[in-house]
């Protein structure tokens, strides 16, 4: 499953929708996400992810596809740190 | 001044989840206390507990549910109940003038100590919301919320005599004219392993019973041991009597007393003069003599010193009286719910004085010399009550006497 993907089907459970409900090209809040619901979201992703994403680096997302975009280069990121 | 009614009543406790339920249980003496299970409290063989069975799922999706507090989802369902037996629909004008007032002791125990079990054991992060759901006043909010309360909003807390004082400063509150209607009550859900704890280390809680757990608190009896914690919430629909009257409203009782004094000497031990002088505070409000009280829901946690010292205050205050009134700590079949207790036990008084039948201090096997008053031992009792007194006395020396009586128009 890529990223995406897997944040969809988070968002789904997160906010009590159906998976195919999560439009990822949609505004983060016109899916019923508050700013509140939308730190929630991060933190679970954090956990799911095993990386930490900093503010400045959501800081412009307003959809899920641009947040797996970001999610992408922070896992990429922490691929290539050296240990 | 405005006069003021209760006109509706919610209530979800160890001994039932509607008012009627919860009555009949305190009627018949069936308690809803029980050994802690061992997910709450490991090696759980030596605590008791006043547990609500409660099924958040039944109430809301869980992504939703998580959003509440343990605490808080108590306080909404009590809310909900109480307004639905209220039949209170309210306008926008109308919702401006509509309020909260609730007490809670901790406010969202099981999130803050979940926090920390996760910050301190599992993997040192912290979740977004632990702070609204930690905050004591987050009931209050989540009540006005969802149901559009948009007039005054107040969050008390102290204490065991929390949910009373909420109570007593949303009758004064509509007396004076501040609001017309305010859902006034209590919650609290603070049964996790380090409030056992911490409660266990003060040396306050009851041995249980070894022959049947439930009977493990016993007010006003020599063989007492100790409070047994318990959780819940319950709300009453406070109204001016003008406005219930107007909308036809079925009105339960009126409150017409409230009395409020600290004890002023010491931060855990009761005092029977700031008793006294609540309960006094009280009757004068309510501009009734001792005389006209016909039942007294007492504090009575079935600590050693506390029902001494309530013993002695009602004596104080009732005079002559005192051999005659009735007086019962229901706290021995749902344990003590602090924040949440004084609500619950006016929700108690209410229906004693509404239906004609005084709930029993059940447990009560062996007479204490020191406490000599007509406790309603072990069997309810068929009264004609005019007024009732509910006490609540809070650590910190906090106390909160609410009077409530048969309306007459």
């Amino acid at each position: 499953m890529n990223t995406l993907d897997t944040i969809k089907e988070l968002a789904a459970k997160q906010f009590g929708r159906e998976p195919h409900a999560i439009d990822e090209t949609a505004p983060v809040d016109t899916l019923g996400i508050d700013s509140l619901g939308f730190l929630e979201f991060l933190f679970e992703l954090e956990d799911k992810f095993g990386i930490s994403i900093p503010q400045e680096s959501v800081a412009g997302v307003k959809t899920l596809r641009e947040l797996a975009t970001v999610i992408d280069g922070l896992i990429a990121s922490k691929a290539t740190t050296p240990a | 001044m405005q006069r003021v009614v209760v006109t509706g009543m919610g209530a979800v406790a160890p001994v039932g989840q509607s008012v009627g339920s919860v009555f009949t249980q305190l009627v018949n003496a069936r308690s809803g206390i029980r050994p802690v299970p061992e997910h709450l409290y490991p090696a759980s063989a030596s605590m008791v507990a006043g547990l609500v069975d409660f099924d958040a799922a039944a109430h809301w999706p869980a992504h939703l549910a998580s959003q509440f507090d343990r605490s808080v989802q108590f306080a909404l369902v009590a809310a909900r109940q109480a307004l639905s037996d209220a039949s209170l629909a309210l306008n926008e004008e109308e919702s401006h003038r509509a309020g909260v007032y609730w007490g809670t002791g901790l406010g969202g125990a099981t999130a803050i100590e979940e926090s920390y079990r996760m910050l301190h054991k599992e993997n040192g992060r912290v979740r977004p919301t632990t702070v609204v759901l930690g905050m004591s006043n987050a009931a209050a909010g989540h009540v006005s919320i969802q149901y559009g309360l948009r007039g005054p909003v107040l969050n008390v807390s102290t204490a065991c005599s929390s949910s009373a004082a909420g109570i007593g400063e949303a009758y004064r509150a509509i007396r004076s004219g501040y609001a017309d209607v305010i859902v006034a009550g209590g919650s609290e859900a603070l049964v996790t392993y380090g409030n056992l704890r911490a409660w266990d280390a003060m040396r306050a809680l009851a041995r249980p019973d070894p022959a049947d757990p439930g009977r493990s608190c016993k007010p006003f009896s020599a063989n007492r041991t100790g409070i047994v914690l318990g959780e819940g919430a319950a709300a009453l629909i406070l109204e001016s009597a003008e406005r219930a009257e107007h909308r036809g409203a079925r009105i339960l009782a009126e409150v017409v007393g409230y009395g409020n004094a600290a004890d002023a000497s010491h931060i855990s031990r009761p005092d029977a003069d700031g008793q006294v002088r609540a309960m006094r505070a009280a009757l004068a409000d309510a501009k009734l003599a001792p005389s006209d009280i016909g039942y007294v829901n007492a504090h009575g946690t079935a600590t050693l010193l506390g029902d001494v010292v309530e013993t002695e205050a009602i004596k104080r205050v009732f005079g002559d009286d005192a051999r005659r009134v009735a007086v019962s700590s229901t706290k021995a079949l749902h344990g003590h719910l602090l924040g949440a207790t004084g609500a619950l036990e006016m929700v108690a008084a209410i229906c004693a004085l509404d239906q004609g039948v005084i709930p029993p201090t059940a447990h009560l096997d062996c007479p204490d010399p020191a406490c000599d008053l007509d406790y309603v031992p072990n069997e309810a009792r068929r009264a004609k009550l005019d007024a009732v007194m509910s006490n609540s006395f809070g650590f910190g020396g906090m106390n909160a006497v609410l009077v409530a009586r048969r309306y007459r128009h």
